[in-house]
């Protein structure tokens, strides 16, 4: 129920926030999320930065850039999206740190089952991709050539889809064996 | 293409949910009929898949790289509905655990990428017949990436002209489409094109190894 309401609370703040445009009011409401994460704020404003600092800085230059050529105000847009990009990735960092996801929708025990097959294949096929990158690199003293490096990412690519179609059948018979599909006739 | 929060205005975001729900739903109705049982597990692994595919770098002359997106490997192995949900799946999963790409950008991404970029690659694929050569694939393939692009600069571009303040300045991304156009579409065309190599070769390999098994 907590996870729920806090991932509600958090889509109903991403949505509201899109609508506010001074400044002064998304500054008061980025000092508040500040203060509210208590001892973590350092860690999460960090993590919000680095997630959108590329973004953020590439638009802000060119705008400035802009506005500087044609005689025009730059710094209220600026501040508006900076602040706003910003308050609304700190919130996200928040609430990935507060809810669990599998337990946010488990009213909906479909799409709960399928978070928690999805976040489990997501490791299986990360630690397979991990071994491959690690095995080309040990096959590799020097830099390989593009055309060896870029054959290397097609056979990565086909040994997750070979993988992918083996895990599908695995987990269906493993779930049909356990019974999954007669509590849900 | 990963277009964080703040930068959509609430015209263009709530506009492209109100016609993305409608095609998740059919797209559910149309895999969970498809595969009956196995829709869960099925949509799980490929979920899964999409993702892990989104984290393989493309080598890139120069000593550069990009992200594989996945997208017309997908749709070319299992079809455009499977292949749109799990890509929105995968765009959702990296809003809500590890804060990439916008929640508010989810409608327009999976729009743009997911289902424009997939009938574009099912639509040229059907022009072109069921061959495997490398035309077949590669041009379908690029052409998704590429519409997808372009779509998304259309859709970037017109944020200045839904929102703006009273004195004309920009409440959201501030530049038109004579700006995102090229710097969107033009990257997208190199990626593009390699992006349909890869899946050529990928399915080529996958081919080779299922005649000699």
């Amino acid at each position: 129920m907590k996870d729920r309401t806090v991932l509600a609370c958090w889509l109903a703040a991403v949505v509201a926030i899109t609508f506010v445009h001074d400044p002064g009011v998304l500054a008061g409401l980025l000092l508040i999320a500040l203060a509210a994460q208590g001892g973590s704020a350092p860690m999460i404003a960090l993590r919000a930065l680095l997630a959108v600092a590329l973004v953020n800085l590439t638009v802000s230059i060119a705008f400035v850039a802009s506005a500087w050529l044609s005689g025009e105000d730059w710094m209220l847009f600026v501040l508006r999206l900076n602040l706003r990009v910003f308050l609304l990735a700190l919130l996200t960092f928040w609430m990935i740190r507060h809810v669990d996801l599998a337990r946010a929708v488990a009213p909906w025990s479909s799409l709960q089952f399928l978070v928690v097959l999805v976040i489990g294949q997501i490791r299986t096929f990360a630690a397979l991709l991990t071994d491959y990158r690690m095995a080309f690199a040990s096959r590799s003293p020097t830099r390989p050539p593009l055309r060896m490096r870029f054959g290397s990412a097609g056979r990565q690519a086909a040994a997750m889809m070979e993988k992918a179609e083996r895990q599908a059948d695995e987990l269906n018979h493993g779930m049909r064996a356990r019974g999954f599909f007669d509590d849900r006739a | 293409m990963h277009i964080p929060d703040g930068l959509i205005a609430p015209q263009a975001y709530l506009a492209a949910a109100a016609l993305a729900v409608p095609c998740w739903a059919y797209a559910v109705r149309r895999v969970a009929t498809a595969l009956d049982e196995r829709a869960i597990p099925r949509l799980a692994v490929l979920t899964a898949l999409a993702f892990v595919l989104s984290t393989i770098m493309v080598p890139l002359p120069g000593g550069t790289s990009a992200h594989l997106s996945g997208m017309g490997l997908l749709v070319l192995a299992f079809g455009l509905w499977p292949a749109f949900l799990a890509f929105s799946l995968v765009l959702a999963l990296q809003a809500l655990l590890l804060g990439a790409g916008g929640i508010t950008a989810l409608p327009v991404n999976a729009l743009t990428m997911g289902l424009a970029g997939g009938a574009v690659v099912v639509g040229v694929r059907s022009l072109l017949g069921p061959g495997k050569s490398a035309w077949a694939i590669v041009l379908p393939v690029s052409s998704g990436v590429v519409v997808a692009a372009v779509l998304l600069a259309l859709v970037l571009g017109a944020q200045p002209y839904l929102a703006s303040d009273a004195h004309g300045q920009p409440l959201f991304f501030p530049f038109g489409p004579a700006v995102t156009l090229p710097v969107i579409v033009l990257p997208h065309l190199v990626i593009g094109l390699l992006e349909g190599v890869l899946t050529w070769m990928v399915i080529g390999i996958l081919d080779s190894r299922r005649a000699t098994a």
